[in-house]
Parts: C-alpha cells; structure tokens; sequence
C-alpha cells in the first residue's frame, strides 16, 4: 500500500498567527511528522498568490493530501478543498488545522506556549489527513420556491426581490398588515420620506406579481429539511397550508423596549415613548415644550447595546416640531449622538440651527423626571457645562432600544438557528458570511440580525434575497459526503444506532439473509449519534472515521505528554 | 505542582462550541494554552471511548462541549450527549480515576465568554489534582 | 427435565448442561433424544451457548434451563433481535443460597419456577461496599493491581451472554493502544460502558477470568451508577437503554445535564 503524502501549509495570516507562533518552528517541526513529504509557509494562505503556492507544492512535490493551519474551517475550508480539486487532489483529502482563532489569538501573551500548541494541533491534522479517504459529493435538487418570515420593510424588499427574479415566494406576516413597524413611523429620516410610500411600492410589487403569496395574520408552526428541500406549515386563515422552500429569509423584525416605569413612565402624564410620540404626531398633536432622552435602557449593565437608529429618530422628530412650530421647545439629552453617514451628520446640523438643543449627560447621574406646575421638569447633571440643569417640558420622550419581538426563542428553535444573549440572531460571520445563517439555505435581514434603520433593512433584505437565489437558480445544491454508513461485516444488528438515530435515518434490513443496518443517505444528516452509539465500530461516519479520531487524540499523547516534562 | 502544565483534550461541536470557540478568538479573549480541540460535527458523535483512551493514556482532562439542550442542530443528538458522559463519569470514578478529568458542558455560538470560562476554570481545576496519575502508569 | 421441556412447555429442542466424560457441559437434545445425565448445580452460562448454536436451528421452539440472570439476558437479547421471543420457552431454575451468596445476587428468582426453591436475594456486596468506602487512589491501585493480571484471554467476553459483537472493538489498538499484556485500564474501561446498559449480573466473567479479577464486582458498581443516574436495570422485556432514548419527560431547557 502507498504511503500517504502529505504537504503541511502554515498560514502567517499576516500578523495574526506569526506576531504569536513561530511559524518557522513549526513547519520545520511539520516535516518531521509521519507521512509528511513537504512543509512551508505562506503569508496569506487564502490569497490568489498563496492557493498559487500550494497547488504548485501539490505538483512538484507528488503531494495526495494537504494539511493547511490556519484561521477557522469555518470560513474557509470550502475554498481551499477547492483549491485542492483544481491541483488533481480530492476535495476531502484535505484537513484544516486552527492556530488563529483558536491559538494566536486567545494566547497572545504566551508565544512559547503558544508555538507548542501549535504544533500539537498540526500533528493532530496530520495523523488525521493520512487516514482521510477520498469522498464524492452527492446532490440534492433545489425546489424553486423561497419562504420569507416577516412582512416589514426587510421582508418586503426580500421578497419583492426575489418575486422579480421569478422565484415563488411565500411571505408569513403575523399581523393582519405588511408593514411592522414601519406602520409606526409615518415619516423616515433624514431624508424625510413618507413611510407609506416606501410599503405601497412593494406591496404593489407583490400583488402584481403571480409569484407572490402573501400571507396575513399568519405564522409558520412548523419547519422541518434542509437547504433546497424545507416544509414549512403556515398557520393562518381557514386551515394549515404546508409549502415546500428551497431557501428561507428570516425578517421578523423587532419591537420596541418599553420602559419599565423609568422616568415616570406609566406614572406621570406627558412621558412617552418614541413610538408613542410618533402617534401624537401623525394626529397633528405638536407638543410646545419636548425634552428627549436618549439611551433609555440600552448602553448600560445588563443591556449593552447601542441601538443605532434611535438618535436619528430623535433628530428627526425635533426637526418635525420645529418645522411645525418654530417657537417650540426641543431638547434632546443623549450620551453620544449616533448620527452616522454624511444625511445623518446634516440632519444634526439642521436641527441644531432650528432650535433643537444638546445636552450630554452621564451613566452615572441620571436625569430625573418630576412634576412641575401641571407640566413636568426634568432635571440632569449636565458633562459640559458640569453643572445641574433643570428644563420645563410638557412632553418627555424616551428613546428605547429595538429588541427581537417575544417569539424569537420559538423562531430559533424551530430553525435550530443560534441567537445572541439578547436574543438578536447570530449570522454566519459578520463579514465572510453577512446576512446568513452557518445553516445552509436559511437567510437573516433587518432588525431580527440587529437593530438597523430602514435603508438598511431594505439593503439586507435585497441582500439575502440574493444569496437565497443562488441555490435557486443553480437548481441543485452539493451534499457535503458526512453521512454515516455502516459496515455490513462488522455489523451484528443490535439495533443501537436505529434507537439514536434523531432523523430515523436508519433501519434493520436483510442482507444476504443476516439482519443488518443501513443508513438511508437521503435522511442521514450526519451527526454522527449512531457513530457513538456502536460498540464495534461497525457504523462510521464519512470524514470523522474512529481510526481518525483515535490517530489524532495518539498524535497529541505522542507530541505533548512524551515531550513535555 | 506549580509547573505542572496539563495537557487537555476538547471535543466541540461544529455549530455550536465550536463557534463558540471562534467568537472566543475572534474577540481576542485569552485563555491559558492547554487545551486541544478536535471538531465533530455534534457533541453526540463523541465516542466515551475516546475519553477512556485518552485518559489511560495519560491525557490530564478531556472536555465534551455541545449544544445546550433544546439546541442542539441535529434535533435531539445532544440527549444521548447528555446521558453517556455522566456515566462515563461514573465509570472513572469506580476505577479510581478522578471524575473532574472529564467535563461536559454546552456553549452556544453566541458564547465566546462561556468558552473562555469553561476553559479557564477546566485547566486551573486540572491544575489542581495535578498529573494523571495513568500517565507513569504502564500495567 | 424432559417432561417439563417437551410436554409442558412443548418445546422442540432442550438446552441443558449434564455431566459427562467426567465434566459438566451443555447438551443440546431434540425431542425424543435421550437427555442424558442433567447436572445443574454448577453455574454455566447457557444463554452464550444459545447465541452460538441459535443460527443452526433454523427451525423448533428451544427450551432453556435459565437462571433470573438467564432469563433477564435472554430478555436483552430478544429486544434487540437475536433472538426470536416466540422461539424460546425459559425453564426457570431457582438459584440455592450459596449460589445466591457466592454472587452477592439481588434478584435470583426467575419469573417462572420450574426447578429449585425460590431463596432470597443479598442486598449488598461486600467488595462492593469496601471499594466505594476507599479514597479514588486507593480505588486506583486496587483496580491497577488487579487488571495487571489480565492476559487479554476474552474469556469475560467471549462468555458472556450479552457480549454480542463478533469482531470485539478491544481486539483493535484503536481505543487500546497496548499490543501487548496487560491492556491498559481503556480495555476495562471500555467494556464497562459497553457492559452498563446491558449486564445481567450473571458472573460468568469472574467465573471465567484465568486471573481472578473480580469482574462481577466491577460490573456491580456499573449498575448501581445507572439505577441512580437513569432508574435502569437491564433485563425486562420493554425498557430501551436510556443511553438512546431522548430526554422526553426531563426538563430541556437549563444546563441540568453538565457534569
């Protein structure tokens, strides 16, 4: 039998690995691993210049496997098993080993031990690359359909993007209107535009489109599958309607916080918050006297985040009153103004120049709302001018952080997608992977990924519009070969992995007359659970072989225990 | 004892702790550098095998990271999770090898301070009950 | 032992142990063989023979002279298919009191009583008991001890009854990685967890083992672990292991299940 030959790539990735390990040292220690036929390095292993590198090493040196160390498999195993297939090396005889997020970074202070680590791991990948097996990949057809879950401005523009590439869309929208919470704020800033014209233009996309199904005062109940094949059963109207998706858009949206009696909230008249002050509004209730606070549960323990769009909303607001009537009042009290981009900054400008005034107070000394003469006061420790400042008012108005709407848990658990400590869905990586879930096929835009003003919203939305259209279009997607098969010689048929299975992925059939397992590949998802739960290791799973496993956890006794001391 | 320096196995799972564990590097938290992680693709296709092999082997500690319950990508994978490694652990314990080498617990992908603590707290808990006693062991 | 076999439980065949040549062993007759000289008061592991002869039989009801600890194998085996429950009639036999002490049994009557006088189980064992009043490295150098006398002979596992895998995962290096002798404790390990879902007590290892490591002992400690942990004991017709099932019934939400 050949032996294998494996060529051992370690990443520079810049500074980030070789300000901390010493690159050097470990590929000269990588070429004196087993089965090791070549070893460098490169700068940036993911660059044209470094793929390059290592297809021309895989050439001159006759290498069958390639073992990279790098950044996270995560990201970029998908372009360097490529990088393989365009050298003549299988795809899957290919092992990532992590030495950035997973070492330089979290070890900055420890180079030494740092380099030592390394190299244990890239021992781990290499015991485990000369025993990978080269893998063909399945595929699976795509269904032509696309399911959009919530109809505000992000879903909207999600799904009238894709209704316009010709793709059957289903859009769930829980209240009996689209819009969310769009519906709230007639008027959007800086550019002062009218809410309601934005949602008519693509509400009138959707109903003259065939391909669109809108459905109202609905919710998906159920979802079950994978990237091109989801069911999903939507809950609404006379009965249940189940769609099959080939890729799913999460738009869901986000509420707003409502105080929980801050400020005299709920106890003293006049005290509201954004939204409610939007209502009075839109009744042409102009208040003479409106004091603004900013970061009202939100940038403080407990709740950290900056909710981005509420000091614009406030800017815009003050500039309505005053417009309405220039002899009101507008102060606005924040902590930072987050007025980004150069409309946001003109905006500020302008409201300043009609009167608005700024106050910058602290974390530490609150404002504090009282009554004052049938009105209000609200009273502050001002930074800049480091004094107490009282201001008269007859309106207060809190500006609270968007959060995900009560149901996100359900959402996520039903799509088994992850969500942050506040409950904002997590995307893949917030800069490789925008605007999409780890999990294949499903797609995340607006506030339900993180609090985000309706341009943005609307750009996320179109974003992952086009992403879900890829699988889509091509027609077909590629089964990553992760599936679990079982070895019909080893096999005794004590009925362990059926039990384990989650998906009933596998059954006891007769071969050649002996009871015998057999994985289903089309519903073996690759979790490996009836891997574990075989005693013989008749049941193996694809890219994750025992004997592989068992090699690397060897490779780290063998490098760190009989070495160190 | 004081230079005692364990070396840790880690078995995380792709969509979670393994996530995890990249939100850990990419926000730069430190952590001190025992620990190996080797990826599967659900916390359930970790064998207790593996933990008995390393253990008598010599390995200081081995930690199983997976989905929190009710999480889990593959639906109900991390149950079974949940239900071997407590007996694995009892096992250790009849034949005299100290339970606290072997640790299960969940961390999201959202989690990368959770990671950073289990870690931390891991390797100093290993420093503690010093060497694996199996590892000048030869039967 | 005739009569009850193929009259009462009208069986087509009768698994028994009798002496002969000057020794006791099995005996498999068919209906109207002559027997032989039935012996059983020597603890002999029938279930095991079963296994093996059971694909020979392609046809007939056997019957099976089955201790509790028999029967409770035969009960593990059946849920998983190897044997067909229809296919087997139990000839229940009453373990005796020494019998009963010599395995510290709790459980030592079988369903039916055919043969013997039901006695009363034990209700601990005493290594048991001074093992787990040990500190974990005086535990440690007991088993350490004890498992230096392991030759890898598989007789525990050859002979045991619920010890079903033809290819034994511990013959390979990938989980023990000693060629030689003894294996490393990863073989003892091993087998613990495979043994803890399914062990029936029966004894058969220790009896078995040329080094006489108190095995059963071992096993003992196993399932005690798994009645506190999960309330299991293996040996009915219906429970699955819980090491398969689901949490169903338990709360999901919480981090209650680290350890």
């Amino acid at each position: 039998m050949l032996m294998p030959r494996i060529g051992v790539f370690i990443c520079h990735c810049g500074h980030n690995i070789a300000s901390v390990v010493d690159v050097e040292k470990v590929v000269e220690f990588a070429r004196g691993l087993p089965n090791v036929a070549f070893a460098s390095h490169n700068l940036y292993s993911c660059s044209e210049e470094g793929l390059g590198a290592i297809r021309k090493s895989i050439e001159d040196n006759k290498l069958d496997r390639v073992v990279v160390a790098a950044c996270t498999p995560r990201t970029h195993e998908p372009l360097f098993r490529r990088n393989c297939e365009r050298a003549g090396v299988n795809k899957y005889l290919f092992e990532f080993v992590n030495i950035r997020e997973h070492c330089s970074w979290i070890h900055a202070k420890e180079p030494e031990a740092a380099t030592r680590k390394a190299m244990n791991l890239v021992a781990m990948g290499v015991a485990k690359a000369g025993l990978l097996e080269p893998q063909s990949e399945g595929e699976s057809n795509v269904i032509p359909a696309a399911l959009v879950i919530g109809g505000g401005i992000a879903g909207l523009a999600a799904a009238s993007s894709l209704v316009s590439q010709g793709i059957e869309t289903h859009l769930v929208e829980k209240q009996a209107a689209l819009g969310g919470m769009l519906n709230e704020i007639p008027v959007v800033g800086p550019e002062m535009i009218e809410s309601k014209d934005l949602i008519e233009n693509y509400k009138r996309a959707l109903e003259c489109s065939p391909k669109a199904h809108v459905h109202l005062s609905s919710r998906v109940s159920s979802l079950s599958g994978f990237i091109g094949n989801f069911e999903a059963t939507i809950q609404g109207g006379r009965c249940d309607e189940k769609v099959k998706v080939g890729a799913i858009i999460v738009a869901t949206g986000g509420r707003e916080f409502v105080p929980n009696g801050e400020y005299g909230y709920g106890s003293l008249p006049g005290v509201m918050t954004q939204l409610e002050l939007e209502r009075r509004l839109a009744r042409g209730e102009i208040p003479k006297k409106v004091v603004m606070i900013q970061c009202v549960g939100s940038r403080q323990p407990g709740r950290e985040l900056c909710s981005r769009v509420c000091c614009n909303a406030s800017i815009k607001n003050a500039i309505r009153i005053l417009d309405a009537d220039p002899n009101a009042e507008a102060s606005i009290l924040h902590r930072d103004i987050m007025s980004y981009g150069t409309a946001a900054e003109r905006a500020y400008k302008d409201a300043s120049e009609k009167g608005a005034k700024f106050y910058r107070y602290g974390l530490e000394k609150i404002p504090s709302v009282k009554r004052k003469n049938g009105g209000l006061s609200v009273e502050f420790y001002d930074e800049t001018l480091d004094e107490l400042v009282a201001l008269d008012a007859d309106t207060v108005v809190l500006s609270t952080p968007i959060l995900p709407v009560e149901d996100v848990k359900e959402i996520a658990k039903m799509l088994k997608v992850p969500v942050d400590k506040y409950g904002f869905f997590l995307e893949a990586h917030v800069k490789l992977r925008p605007v999409e879930f780890a999990t294949e096929g499903i797609f995340i835009c607006g506030s339900a990924r993180w609090p985000s003003s309706v341009s943005e919203c609307i750009a996320q939305g179109l974003a992952a519009a086009a992403k879900a259209s890829i699988p889509i279009r091509e027609g077909k997607v590629v089964i990553e070969p992760i599936t679990a098969y079982s070895d019909p010689e080893k096999c005794i048929a004590c009925g362990n992995c059926v039990l384990a299975c989650p998906y009933e992925a596998i059954e006891i059939v007769l071969m050649d007359g002996k009871r015998k397992a057999r994985v289903n590949e089309a519903k073996c998802k690759g979790c490996g659970n009836c891997v574990a739960a075989c005693h013989n290791d008749a049941m193996e799973q694809k890219g994750f072989d025992t004997r592989q496993l068992a090699a690397m956890i060897d490779a780290l006794i063998k490098n760190a225990l009989e070495v160190s001391q | 004892m004081s230079d005692f320096n364990p070396t840790i196995l880690a078995f995380c799972c792709n969509w979670c702790s393994y996530a995890g564990a990249d939100l850990a590097g990419v926000s730069r938290l430190q952590m001190p550098p025992n620990v190996h992680v080797i990826r599967v693709m659900c916390s359930a296709s970790v064998k207790p095998e593996y933990v008995f092999k390393a253990l008598s082997q010599g390995i200081d500690g081995v930690l199983v990271l997976g989905c929190h319950i009710g999480d889990c990508h593959y639906l109900t994978g991390n149950h079974r999770t949940a239900k071997r490694f407590p007996l694995a652990q009892k096992i250790l314990r009849n034949i005299g090898i100290d339970e606290r080498r072997l640790r299960l617990d969940w961390v999201s992908a959202a989690e990368g301070e959770k990671f950073q603590q289990v870690i931390t707290e891991f390797v100093a808990e290993i420093k503690k009950l010093g060497p694996n006693p199996l590892r000048e062991v030869r039967l | 032992m005739a009569e009850i076999a193929f009259t009462e439980l009208k069986a087509d065949h009768l698994l028994t142990t009798c002496r002969g040549h000057g020794n006791v062993g099995p005996v498999f007759a068919s209906k109207g063989e002559d027997v032989g000289e039935v012996t059983l008061d020597v603890p002999y592991q029938l279930v095991t023979i079963l296994s093996m002869i059971y694909p020979w039989v392609p046809q007939g009801k056997i019957a099976i002279v089955a201790r509790r600890c028999d029967e409770k194998a035969l009960n593990e085996l059946v849920k998983r298919g190897i044997f067909d429950a229809a296919r087997i009639a139990i000839i229940g036999l009453a373990c005796d009191a020494e019998q009963i002490a010599k395995c510290s049994c709790s459980d030592p009557v079988p369903s039916k009583v055919h043969i013997g006088t039901p006695n009363k189980g034990v209700d601990s064992d005493e290594l048991t008991v001074k093992l787990q009043s040990m500190s974990s490295e005086e535990r440690l150098n007991y088993w350490i001890g004890q498992f230096r006398k392991c030759n890898k002979c598989f007789a525990c596992t050859t002979n045991c009854p619920v010890c079903f895998c033809e290819d034994c995962v511990l013959e390979e290096r990938t989980f023990v990685a000693e060629k030689g002798i003894p294996p490393g404790l990863a073989f003892h390990l091993v087998r613990s967890f495979h043994m803890a879902d399914k062990c029936i007590e029966c004894g058969e290892c220790e009896r078995s083992c040329p080094g006489d490591i108190p095995l059963l002992t071992l096993r003992k400690m196993v399932l005690k672990d798994m009645k506190e942990l999960y309330g299991f004991s293996p040996g009915d017709q219906k429970s699955v292991s819980p090491l398969l099932t689901t949490l169903e019934g338990e709360p999901l939400e919480g981090d209650d299940h680290v350890c």
